[in-house]
């Protein structure tokens, strides 16, 4: 008898989590398609939703969706009203898929920042230069080009060296402009390996190299309108005036947080890594490049 | 042991910053706080005086910045950002102290490590953070 009872009860619980695997491969089943997840999100986004709008905003063939809200049945049901709802696993999977989504992607143009900070950045970005399955073009190689002189140049005039986006006078180096410009170009190409080597060691990711040497002047820019901005200032002599000094300050955070979120943006984009990963790297090269400056200094 | 059950690490950020704020009013050289050589500065030469509040500036900015993570886990690219900013104030801060009174630094009392620590805290926080995944948020 207890033999019995011990071989229902495992019945039983065979059963359920037969029962739970398949609740589990329909509900995965169910977000494996593109207008599937769009129904669901449609439909969460408003709390329900009528045939009509779904077709509306679908634009597929009535059978089409009569075919995905079919196989969506464990997700959705229809009430007496003829709209559509989401069951308990369907606003599972509207949250799954609202949480995931952004996490899943490498391309963050596409993403969508609610905040007026990351809005801000998001304008900030060259996204059409900076692009994924863009082979090298003339325009963009001789705009990274110039960005490449004019970052020498006022290196030069400014006599100071850089250390990947940090820019600092080493007072005990004798002022050759030549010198600086040089140091600028070399900086660019140890920058550009070094991230290369990081992703490559450490993420196992190649992505396109040569599309991300071609751009990778970009993220300078932010620094070279700091460095032509810190001329203006020195020629005017006006940066020993107190306001100026600060401006001075507060613009140079503000322009290496910029370079930062570019450089950010790009390994995201080209070297396929999640942006929380790419920000790890660019944190990691920028407080590097400081402690240098702060060793030199000493 | 596994320290994340008995604590949430992203209150060491709040922990940085609240230290980078108290070192603005601890003592740095000879009994002096950050706000007595801000004073003292102020009336000899203006023009460097404002780099003696940039701790506390950047305590400020590190406070909202990690306050923001705590509060909602999907602004944490912001609070990071937020957090690059306001270190950036204290990265000016050290490096122009350390050139300026390389000689005194073995002079230093509590405020400096309140400060330094603050810092390394709000990095290890960012760190923290960027690793977090947005997961975690229902079980912590």
């Amino acid at each position: 008898m207890r033999k019995g009872v011990k071989i229902n009860t495992e019945n039983k619980s065979t059963k359920i989590k037969d029962g739970n695997q398949d609740s589990e491969s329909n509900f995965y089943y169910a977000l494996g398609h593109k207008i599937r997840r769009r129904i669901i999100e449609l439909i969460g986004e408003n709390g329900f939703s009528s045939f009509t709008e779904l077709k509306k905003e679908l634009k597929v063939s009535t059978g089409t969706i009569y075919h995905h809200l079919d196989t969506l049945s464990t997700l959705i049901k229809q009430k007496a009203d003829k709209k559509y709802y989401l069951t308990e696993f369907g606003i599972r999977a509207y949250d799954s898929i609202r949480n995931n989504l952004g996490s899943l992607s490498f391309d963050i143009s596409k993403k969508d920042y609610n905040s007026f900070l990351m809005k801000g950045l998001m304008h900030l970005t060259p996204k059409r230069i900076i692009v994924t399955n863009n082979k090298p073009n003339l325009l963009v190689i001789t705009f990274s080009f110039m960005i490449l002189i004019l970052g020498g140049t006022f290196c030069a005039l400014n006599g100071l060296y850089p250390f990947f986006l940090l820019f600092e006078t080493i007072p005990e180096i004798l002022y050759v402009p030549l010198f600086n410009f040089l140091f600028f170009i070399f900086n660019f190409f140890v920058f550009f390996l070094t991230i290369e080597a990081i992703c490559r060691i450490f993420y196992k990711k190649k992505g396109d190299s040569m599309e991300f040497l071609s751009t990778f002047a970009i993220i300078f820019l932010p620094s070279i309108l700091y460095l032509i901005i810190h001329y203006f200032f020195l020629v005017l002599m006006i940066n020993e005036f107190t306001f100026i000094g600060i401006f001075d300050n507060i613009i140079m955070i503000i322009f290496q947080v910029w370079s930062l979120w570019l450089l950010t943006y790009s390994i995201t984009t080209y070297k396929r890594l999640k942006i929380e990963n790419a920000l790890i790297i660019s944190l990691v090269l920028h407080y590097g490049g400081f402690s240098i400056i702060l060793l030199l200094s000493i | 042991m596994n320290i994340r059950k008995y604590i949430d690490l992203r209150l060491i950020g709040i922990v940085g910053s609240c230290l980078l704020i108290v070192s603005q009013f601890s003592s740095w050289y000879s009994g002096n706080t950050l706000i007595n050589i801000y004073l003292i500065t102020t009336s000899v030469a203006i023009e460097d005086s404002f780099l003696y509040l940039f701790p506390l500036i950047s305590g400020i900015i590190c406070f909202i910045g990690t306050f923001l993570v705590l509060y909602k886990l999907d602004y944490k690219i912001n609070s990071v950002i937020i957090n690059f900013i306001g270190l950036g104030f204290f990265l000016i801060f050290i490096f122009e102290i350390i050139s300026k009174d390389f000689p005194y630094i073995s002079s230093v009392e509590i405020g400096f490590y309140f400060a330094v620590i603050g810092a390394l805290l709000i990095l290890l926080d960012i760190l923290n953070v960027l690793k977090l995944n947005n997961n975690l948020e229902e079980g912590s």
